[in-house]
């Protein structure tokens, strides 16, 4: 960390959209000591060695939340670690990041959660564990989720595993109520999904590739709102990918059912007709569905049943991908990219408000997380991105700082550009 | 209705706690070996006046006991329970005179059952039974040693006893059941 | 007497019951104080501990009361007995009748075995746990310990704390606790509460109760019993339903600690809780629960059988 990122900055003309307070305005930003000093027009500031940053007919808002983020560490730590992932959420302008228990060992610990909060200290992002839900990931007993909530995990998942024992599902809820944490769901019935690589339709049939049914999702999805039902517990259906899960999704919200979603940038931004390439990329889990599914999802944000979008970061290495499609892993990476295809997607052509689109990845994720972030204003601490909307670029495979380059993007031409990054009160990304 | 005839006065119950008193000392050449268990209930109250009484004469302060029996009885099982009332006897019998006391003797079934009390708790010197009013139909070779007074009566009459700590007032009466 | 010609659960007792229980045990006692602890009650009846489920305190504490009233005690434990080479329940029951017993006493790891064992035959039978319905004995022996420290139980703030779905002592003695007008709260986590737990009063962690209640109970963590074993670790019941010094110190001045024993302790209750001395260990009342267990027994065989 150089001293550059200990200056305070003034960011001037900018426009600033921030969706908590629902309010748009052209002004400009002055961050003392890493802390938001003033919002207005025409801030005066003396003195010298000032980072000012020109945002004249950019875009200001807080920095980003990504509520579904995999960074490896501990254990996979070739692919990704803490360090390293911060560094890409950053340049994608996030600067809160929940990550998934899924590493080795496990978050199912009071001390992995310490490891995981003593790491995001001087991580260039906040970095926030999400615990899990059952020992070791698998889905027999329940880990001591009291410890792991006191211990400071924001959130519980066995998220890349999904808990076939309703029983077991059941008491986790209930159990749960207890911490008020919410609990994050990733929806798989392994018996549909047992051999299945892309989504089962006219693509898989066509290529020849085992195909996972819509039901592998849905099932699960209707098992788990009822259980909430009956348990009354607070959970979060993650990746949402298919148009009968959003269809159980607004249901359950209208039966008063404490439930919320997310859906990830490659589920709104493909089909599976892109799968013909056989680009191991686009193997992802759960599969990218039909055009049909992804129109629902996208109608599923307009309408407000979407309350989050989130990149499902999944690191994987060369060695692991460069290989045929039924022994590739599953997963893409997707914090640098996070804004730029959703906002390709969302904003650019489905023709959502900028405003809204950016609630789904500040202040709605928080909300889910009931976490202080996606918000800015005086007297905070800053966390604030500044984003050129008109920019476009084609993504390539060099443009990636994560430690694994395994993006579903590569090769497509996206808008919108992080132009810097503020995190934790310091300039940590800037590419003016 | 039951018919009433007033047997003893509060007058005469404290003449015969008297004379007792005496008796016992006179048998007993003096109060040092003296313990007094009472039978519950009322030959609680009736032990406590003995015992003060002697208590004055001598200037020496007596002990008294109580002794529910409901566990030694006979006729366990057979009969509607009765109500179980505290048993506490705080001072060693080991060879003291034990005088025990109750209001009326009939059967002696109660005395039999006392007796057996009194063993468990230790090995006395003797045993001496006072009474109030005796009032005859012994089942069980059973005698009192000292008897406030002799009242025969029939089988359907009862013998009241009042004690002012229990009751209220001191009276003994023979009610005729009907 | 008592109302009904078996002690199986608590919903049949009546209050007067109660009361007739609680006042006889004061006499109880007393004979347990003296050198000779025997009366001639109940000599020459016959009684029957027919346990099935192992247990040493239950069944001695039976066996010392029977036996300070004169009865004579009969002990039948499952492990050496016929039921292994495939006598039925029904088949012993019948045994035993013939040898013409007076009373039954009966422990059962299936819940409702005490009821059908009363349908079966004419004896009282007397129930000292069966499986995780009832163990009305526990309830009856906890409520005269309570009685004795604070003289009266009405109003008085009870929290049971620990595993309530497969405890017969959380069951029993909520039950006798509530009849008797005491306020009750359950402390337990969802995995020990059954689904629908409206009908009690609950919080999820001891530290909720501790400075207001009159009565702790903690209940034995049923490790034997888990079915399924759904809580996290002991670490978990530690931070959240365990007593330790800390939230000992924070009870109010004549509050108690009641346990139906055996302490798992480190689970429970912390080492250092169960090792006090002084003024503080004063509030852990769970050798007097055994004391006053020998009594109440006897009370309840004398009120049974006489």
């Amino acid at each position: 960390m150089g001293k550059a990122e200990d200056k305070n900055i003034l960011i001037r003309k900018g426009r600033i959209i921030d969706p908590a307070k629902k309010t748009e305005s052209s002004a400009d930003v002055f961050i003392k000591d890493g802390i938001v000093e003033k919002i207005g027009k025409n801030i005066k500031v003396a003195g010298s060695d000032i980072e000012v940053i020109d945002a004249g007919g950019l875009v200001v808002c807080p920095g980003f939340v990504d509520m579904h983020v995999h960074l490896r560490d501990p254990g996979f730590e070739d692919k990704e670690t803490i360090e390293s992932g911060a560094m890409a959420a950053v340049k994608g302008g996030i600067t809160t990041v929940a990550c998934m228990p899924n590493t080795d060992p496990a978050i199912d610990s009071e001390h992995a959660v310490k490891y995981i909060m003593e790491k995001s200290i001087n991580a260039a992002c906040r970095v926030l564990p999400v615990a899990a839900m059952t020992k070791g990931l698998k889905g027999r007993n329940i880990t001591e989720m009291g410890l792991l909530s006191q211990a400071g995990a924001v959130g519980f998942s066995d998220d890349g595993k999904c808990v076939a024992d309703s029983m077991l599902m059941y008491e986790i809820m209930r159990y749960s109520n207890q911490f008020g944490l919410p609990l994050i769901l990733h929806e798989e019935d392994y018996n549909i999904s047992k051999y299945g690589l892309v989504h089962e339709g006219h693509y898989s049939s066509m290529l020849g590739l085992e195909g996972i049914s819509g039901l592998s999702d849905d099932l699960m999805i209707a098992r788990d709102i009822m259980l909430a039902g009956r348990s009354k517990a607070k959970v979060h259906i993650t990746h949402l990918s298919t148009a009968a899960g959003v269809e159980m999704v607004d249901k359950a919200k209208k039966d008063g059912i404490d439930i919320t979603c997310d859906v990830t940038p490659h589920h709104l931004f493909f089909d599976d007709s892109v799968l013909s390439s056989f680009n191991t990329n686009f193997k992802v889990k759960p599969p990218i569905r039909s055009s049909e599914d992804r129109k629902a999802l996208a109608e599923g944000i307009k309408s407000g049943v979407i309350d989050a979008v989130a990149s499902d970061h999944a690191p994987h290495l060369d060695t692991e991908k460069n290989t045929t499609f039924k022994l590739a892993e599953f997963g893409t990476i997707g914090l640098e990219t996070l804004f730029s295809a959703a906002y390709t997607k969302l904003c650019r052509e489905e023709k959502l408000s900028l405003a809204e689109f950016i609630s789904l990845i500040t202040c709605g994720p928080a909300k889910i997380l009931n976490i202080d972030a996606g918000k800015m204003e005086e007297g905070r601490e800053a966390n604030i991105t500044v984003i050129d909307t008109e920019a476009e670029q084609r993504i390539k495979r060099g443009d990636f700082i994560s430690k694994s380059k395994n993006s579903a993007f590569i090769g497509q031409k996206l808008r919108g550009k992080i132009v810097c990054t503020i995190s934790k009160g310091k300039l940590v990304y800037n590419n003016k | 209705m039951a018919e009433e005839a007033n047997i003893l006065s509060e007058n005469d119950i404290e003449r015969i706690i008297k004379r007792i008193s005496h008796e016992i000392l006179e048998r007993n050449k003096g109060s040092e070996s003296l313990v007094f268990i009472g039978l519950q209930k009322r030959g609680i109250p009736l032990a406590n006046r003995i015992a003060e009484n002697i208590g004055k004469f001598e200037g020496t302060g007596l002990k008294t006991g109580k002794l529910d029996i409901s566990f030694y009885r006979d006729d366990i099982g057979r009969n509607i329970k009765p109500e179980v009332r505290i048993t506490d006897i705080p001072f060693d019998i080991e060879g003291k005179n034990v005088i025990l006391v109750d209001d009326v003797l009939y059967t002696g079934r109660t005395v039999r059952a006392a007796l057996d009390a009194i063993i468990d708790f230790g090995r006395p010197k003797s045993i001496q039974l006072v009474v109030l009013v005796d009032r005859g139909h012994r089942e069980l070779p059973i005698r009192a040693d000292y008897v406030g007074k002799n009242l025969p009566t029939s089988h359907n009459e009862a013998v009241e006893v009042k004690l002012k700590e229990t009751d209220g007032t001191d009276s003994v009466a023979v009610v005729k059941k009907e | 007497m008592l109302s009904k010609k078996s002690l199986l659960d608590i919903e049949s007792l009546e209050l007067e019951d109660i009361k007739l229980i609680l006042s006889n045990t004061d006499s109880f006692l007393e004979i347990s104080k003296r050198e000779v602890k025997k009366v001639p009650t109940l000599r020459g009846r016959t009684v029957f501990n027919l346990f099935f489920e192992p247990s040493t305190r239950t069944r001695t504490s039976f066996e010392i009361a029977a036996k300070r009233l004169s009865a004579d005690i009969i002990n039948f434990s499952a492990a050496g007995s016929s039921l292994k080479k495939g006598e039925s329940i029904i088949d012993t029951l019948k045994t035993i009748l013939s040898m013409k017993v007076d009373l039954i006493i009966i422990r059962h790891s299936d819940s409702g075995t005490a009821k059908m064992v009363d349908g079966f035959v004419d004896i009282p039978v007397i129930n000292a746990g069966d499986g995780k319905h009832q163990h009305p004995t526990q309830a009856l022996l906890d409520l005269y310990t309570i009685k004795k420290r604070f003289g009266q139980l009405k109003g008085l703030k009870a929290a049971v704390i620990g595993d309530f779905l497969n405890s017969r002592v959380a069951r029993s003695n909520m039950e006798l606790f509530e009849k008797t007008g005491m306020d009750v709260t359950l402390v337990s986590p969802a995995m020990f509460l059954p689904e629908d737990f409206s009908e009690f009063k609950v919080r999820y962690s001891i530290d909720d109760v501790i400075e207001d209640c009159d009565i702790l109970y903690m209940l034995r963590m049923q490790l034997e019993r888990q079915d399924r074993k759904f809580y996290p670790s002991i670490m978990e019941y530690n931070r959240f339903l365990s007593l330790d010094m800390e939230r000992l110190k924070k009870m109010k001045p004549e509050s108690i600690v009641m346990h139906p024993g055996p302490v798992n302790r480190g689970i429970e209750i912390s080492d250092e809780v169960m090792d006090l001395s002084g003024k503080l260990a004063e509030k852990i009342v769970i050798e007097e629960q055994v004391t006053y267990g020998v009594a109440v027994r006897m009370a309840i065989l004398y009120l049974i059988l006489s």
